[in-house]
């Protein structure tokens, strides 16, 4: 059943032969076209040579680990990372999105979860270039403070200087922008930012705020305890 | 009586014992010592008087008499073979000798008593009244240190009952060498070992999970591969328990690791278990007639919903499969109440709360999912009381309280 990803390609990142091949299988019948990797380096060489529209990638990996796979990618590349988190531990989930994944999901995991994710990320990633409800129609760049955003070029800029924002970040605080002063809650973002109808981890709201708010600066998002966070006019 | 009580009652009776068993030899010998010299007296004097008499006749001299007539008789014969004789008789003191056929004899008033007697007795009674005041008090001291510690050590023993095994016996009682400390050392002995096997426990449960985990990662995805058909479907649907039950093993070795951490969030309980029961409803296929829900009278509280959800889910789930049906839900200010029309829960579910692997628990509580120990796993991280009981109807009736205050990280 292909659908408006059709033609994304997968990197996936896997060690364990049956899920490779299994899952690669799988993501085909999805409709995606799939390249693979079995351990950190040559994961390293295929993202450069196979330029990939997202990245599945395991964290527990012989030779370079997928955390530092993940950062190696960051460096170049704003590309989503969706992980696989090995054991599900909370530090490894939180070290892979300090890491600068865009989301995870945890083995063993259903084949139809894993592509709703890989479906989300794409979305937002190529929404960069469509319409993908990111455009207001009023104004098309506004100020907070210091903060520049200019929604038809999905650029933000502090003090004048380009922010390099990933497709997840821009996401959170378009949402953020789309209601300044308003408090918003961590299943909100989950639900509008991830596509979670339920559940979802509130530690990928925090840590990608944490991420955002290095680049975009500290005061910009205020923590409302026990609500959730909301822009600073 | 406690251990101090009947150590100190001891001390004082043994105390008590020899102290009057001394005093009494003490002065039975000084009163003998007393009588010894009198009678010596009494012997040099008749000696000297018999002396004299047999030099120079006539009466005796030195306050002896002749031929007393109250001489006692007992003495009379005594003194037959030329002997000289001294004899106590109540309060006199007679000394007598024979010589040339007549009794020269001596008598003396002897009191048993006189002031130094009087004051050896005084200072026996006095001394030894308050010796065993001083005995006692000190061992009243002594027992109460002693059962102070032992007090210690059963306190510990029932810290390590509720499963503080970290408690140390040592600790509370201090080094030593007597019994109370070596039993202190057994004590702490037989909580590692509790500990040791409730981390071998702990960690068997997290290597099978994730040792599983990549095993059945591959079976759930090459699964997902079969051709559409009723054998792949029921390779699935195994493949999907599986996965549950590698899930709910992760979820447990979660808790055991401690790293779960409550995600709160500002709540209206009701809407929650409302809407909670609605996705279980749909995900699970339950009719309204078997869920039945009442969560009109809820209260704002700050929570992390994903947890209460899932303890709801559990509890509800558990009620289905191992219960009787209906199962009926109902929020009351923050707490929630799920109740089944069954057997209701086993006794020792109701008295030590879930357990893992427990034998003879298959009907409740393992199953498939550790359902029950994973409800009690998210109430703890949440701060909340979950109680198991039995319902009006004789059900398993489970109850979730949440905290005013929630714990925070």
């Amino acid at each position: 059943m292909p659908d408006e990803q059709s033609t994304a390609r997968i990197l996936m990142v896997e060690d364990d032969a049956v899920i490779r091949e299994a899952t690669q299988l799988s993501l085909r019948r999805h409709g995606y076209d799939v390249v693979t990797a079995d351990d950190g380096l040559e994961a390293v060489e295929a993202f450069d040579k196979h330029h990939p529209d997202a990245v599945l990638l395991d964290i527990m990996l012989p030779g370079l680990d997928g955390i530092s796979v993940c950062r190696r990618i960051r460096e170049t590349s704003t590309v989503p990372v969706v992980m696989v988190s090995a054991r599900g531990d909370a530090v490894d989930v939180v070290l892979g999105l300090e890491a600068g994944a865009d989301d995870y999901v945890t083995k063993p995991f259903d084949t139809q979860v894993l592509v709703a994710r890989l479906r989300a990320v794409l979305r937002r990633a190529t929404a960069r270039g469509a319409d993908g409800g990111y455009a207001m129609p009023h104004k098309p760049t506004e100020s907070f403070g210091d903060l520049e955003l200019d929604r038809e070029a999905l650029e933000v800029r502090r003090g004048g200087e380009l922010v390099r924002l990933t497709p997840t970040e821009l996401k959170l605080l378009l949402e953020f922008a789309n209601n300044p002063g308003v408090v918003l809650s961590r299943s909100t973002l989950l639900q509008r930012v991830w596509d979670y109808e339920w559940g979802g981890d509130g530690r990928l709201v925090d840590v990608h705020l944490q991420r955002l708010r290095t680049k975009i600066g500290a005061d910009r998002i205020e923590t409302v305890r026990g609500f959730g966070y909301k822009l600073k006019a | 009586m406690g251990l101090r009580g009947k150590l100190g009652l001891i001390f004082l009776a043994v105390s008590t014992l020899a102290i009057v068993g001394l005093g009494a030899a003490v002065y039975t010998q000084a009163q003998s010592a007393r009588l010894d010299r009198a009678r010596s007296t009494a012997d040099e004097r008749v000696r000297a008087a018999a002396a004299l008499y047999a030099e120079i006749g006539g009466p005796p001299q030195l306050g002896a008499q002749i031929d007393d007539p109250a001489l006692p008789p007992e003495l009379r014969s005594a003194i037959a073979d030329g002997e000289r004789v001294t004899l106590k008789t109540g309060s006199q003191l007679w000394a007598a000798q024979l010589v040339d056929g007549h009794t020269i004899s001596v008598v003396y008033d002897y009191e048993n008593s006189d002031e130094s007697m009087d004051a050896l007795e005084r200072a026996l009674l006095f001394g030894g009244i308050g010796t065993i005041l001083g005995v006692g008090l000190v061992s009243v001291v002594a027992a109460g240190s002693l059962s102070k510690r032992i007090v210690a050590v059963s306190g510990t023993a029932r810290q390590i009952a509720r499963g503080e095994l970290d408690a140390s016996a040592v600790a509370a009682v201090g080094e030593g060498k007597d019994e109370v400390a070596s039993l202190a050392k057994a004590l702490d002995t037989m909580a590692a070992s509790l500990r040791g096997q409730l981390d071998a426990e702990r960690r068997f449960t997290a290597d099978v999970a994730h040792d599983l985990r990549t095993p059945v990662t591959g079976l759930l995805t090459a699964a997902e591969l079969l051709p559409p058909g009723r054998p792949s479907e029921l390779v699935r649907d195994r493949a999907e328990v599986l996965r549950t039950l590698v899930e709910d093993l992760l979820q447990v070795a979660r808790f055991d690791s401690g790293v779960e951490r409550a995600d709160l969030e500002q709540v209206e309980l009701g809407a929650l278990v409302s809407s909670a029961m609605g996705r279980l409803r749909t995900q699970q296929s339950i009719s309204a007639d078997d869920l039945r829900l009442d969560a009109s009278e809820g209260v704002q509280v700050e929570t992390d919903p994903r947890r209460v959800e899932r303890i709801i889910a559990n509890l509800v789930l558990n009620g289905l499969r191992h219960g009787g049906r209906p199962v009926e839900v109902t929020v009351t200010g923050r707490t929630v109440e799920v109740v089944d029309h069954g057997p209701g829960y086993p006794p020792e579910l109701i008295t030590e709360g879930p357990r893992r692997f427990r034998s003879g628990m298959a009907e409740r509580g393992v199953g498939h999912g550790l359902g029950l120990t994973i409800a009690a796993g998210h109430a703890k991280v949440l701060g909340a009381e979950l109680e198991f009981g039995t319902g009006p109807h004789g059900g398993a009736a489970a109850r979730l309280e949440l905290p005013e205050v929630p714990t925070d990280d």
